[in-house]
């Protein structure tokens, strides 16, 4: 195999073919661009799950004689048995990692702290305006709905609020954001396959003279195919590299900016970047040379 | 060296075969002229012979190998073996002489060092020595015609198939073609040459093989074109 022939015969190749060349970079640039955005939406999602589903509680708030609520209004505020026993049912549950009772003196004093900025609301609220609550830590956070509807409902308590469901919808937003820029990509995607299959079958034609002779002479059917191979594998580089370089722009501007005003949020690192954009560039490279092998089969008969 | 035994070639497309159960041996070293008018067979003869189609019946050997039993992974060696001259040359009109005819070698993975040391050697043979860096549209039909003998015979095959070379050549170039031909040949090489050429073929007097309708109708050793023609 003389290397320097085959690279000639693709620089050749490709600078025949100059504008198919350039559209099937763009092309693969953009479908893998949007595929490595799903992918990394896909781990930022990842993240902030690990983050969040790790200090994520589910809270009963228990009816107190101040509670509004109908339902403690009709069963009036919880005994001292019935707290022990949800409590006791609480941490019997497999799901369940710890149970915390915070007290209305508790809770009233975070209360204060939490909103120490706004003396207003906090001189109207006295300390039996705030219910205790029961605060759940979940040693499996994916099942926060067995645990709250264990208990919700109960006589004595008021109402359960699962912080989880909250970050769901917020999680489904992503995921249909993430599923959008995938599905964008595979359309994106089909449509550079087409297109490296013209240029392919372009460069088969221009070449035919060549690939005549290098059939008469004997050279292997591997050897003919080989510069349109590269020459596909080689354009599918280039757009993978352009989509990696904004893949960069995306985290550097996008995410960084994001991580400096969301310290509390948990954000992608490069790793996962690397990872995608070692991804995307094996795509682009597998993607142009299977499109270019199945054209090859079809239009270089050997 | 080729042996064809009762081969017959039809194409889907035609209701008349190309060939009808053809039987024809050519030794090794051999000169055999392949005439008959158009359409008689000859450039299917040869085609079967680099396996560029394959037998409707009968069995083809060529260089010791059976063609029926060839796989297509091993056809580009088969084709090492055998060297091919056109009537339309075919040369690439972006190489030189010296390129046109290493790019044989280069297609088959031969280092750099022995192509530098044997395209010279053949360019020498074919009478091209000095024409290396002339364009294939700076030079005559003829020398043309002698790049593509240069660049069928660079790797020594043991066959040359010639499809017609004389075809569009005056016969003044001709004569120096037909020089290189019988030059090829002594080096032990068989060679094979379909013609309408009546004035060469009269000239060399070698075995001709005459083709018509598919079937061989004259098989002569030292043979003339024929009076027909």
């Amino acid at each position: 195999m003389r290397a320097q022939f085959v690279l000639s015969e693709i620089w050749i190749g490709l600078r025949r073919n100059l504008t198919m060349t350039i559209a099937v970079i763009l092309t693969t640039a953009v479908s893998l661009a949007l595929f490595g955005t799903g992918l990394l939406i896909r781990s930022q999602v990842n993240a902030m799950k690990d983050y969040w589903f790790d200090k994520v509680e589910v809270t009963v708030f228990l009816c107190t004689s101040s509670s509004s609520s109908a339902r403690c209004k009709d069963n009036g505020p919880a005994t001292d048995d019935q707290k022990g026993q949800i409590q006791r049912d609480l941490q019997a549950m497999p799901q369940v990692r710890r149970v915390y009772y915070e007290s209305q003196e508790a809770a009233y004093q975070r209360f204060k702290s939490q909103f120490r900025n706004s003396t207003a609301l906090v001189q109207v609220t006295r300390p039996g305006d705030i219910p205790d609550s029961f605060r759940v830590k979940l040693s499996r956070p994916q099942e926060y709905r067995v645990v709250a509807s264990a208990v919700a409902g109960r006589p004595g308590v008021d109402s359960v609020l699962d912080e989880q469901a909250s970050l769901e919808r917020f999680f489904t937003m992503l995921n249909g954001l993430r599923n959008a820029a995938i599905g964008v990509a595979l359309l994106q995607i089909v449509a550079a396959i087409l297109l490296i299959g013209n240029t392919i079958r372009l460069a088969a034609y221009n070449r035919r003279r060549e690939t005549g002779i290098m059939r008469l002479v004997g050279a292997s059917n591997f050897y003919i195919q080989l510069p349109f191979l590269l020459e596909g594998a080689v354009a599918g580089l280039i757009g993978g590299g352009i989509a990696s370089t904004l893949l960069v722009a995306v985290k550097l501007l996008f995410v960084d900016r994001l991580r400096s005003s969301f310290l509390t949020v948990a954000w992608i690192g490069w790793e996962s970047v690397i990872q995608v954009i070692a991804l995307q560039l094996i795509a682009g490279v597998l993607i142009s040379a299977l499109a270019s092998f199945v054209t090859l089969r079809r239009y270089l008969r050997v | 060296m080729i042996r064809f035994d009762n081969v017959t070639k039809s194409y889907p497309t035609q209701t008349r075969p190309a060939l009808k159960t053809v039987s024809v041996s050519v030794e090794k070293g051999e000169f055999v002229f392949l005439v008959g008018p158009s359409g008689s067979g000859k450039s299917t003869f040869l085609r079967l012979v680099l396996k560029e189609e394959r037998p409707s019946a009968g069995q083809i050997h060529v260089a010791g190998k059976d063609l029926g039993r060839l796989t297509t992974w091993k056809v580009p060696h088969l084709r090492r073996r055998i060297g091919v001259v056109f009537q339309d040359f075919r040369l690439l009109p972006n190489k030189n002489v010296y390129e046109n005819v290493a790019f044989a070698l280069e297609v088959i993975g031969k280092p750099r060092r022995f192509i530098r040391r044997v395209v010279p050697e053949v360019l020498e043979l074919v009478g091209l020595e000095g024409k290396e860096r002339r364009m294939p549209d700076e030079l005559s039909g003829g020398e043309q015609q002698r790049v593509v003998m240069a660049r069928a015979f660079v790797n020594r095959p043991m066959i040359l198939l010639a499809d017609e070379p004389t075809g569009n050549i005056d016969p003044a170039t001709s004569i120096g073609i037909m020089k290189v031909l019988d030059r090829i040949n002594r080096t032990g090489t068989t060679v094979v040459m379909a013609t309408h050429d009546a004035a060469i073929v009269d000239s060399m007097r070698k075995r001709v093989v005459e083709l018509e309708d598919g079937k061989i109708v004259r098989d002569q050793s030292r043979g003339v074109y024929g009076q027909a023609y």
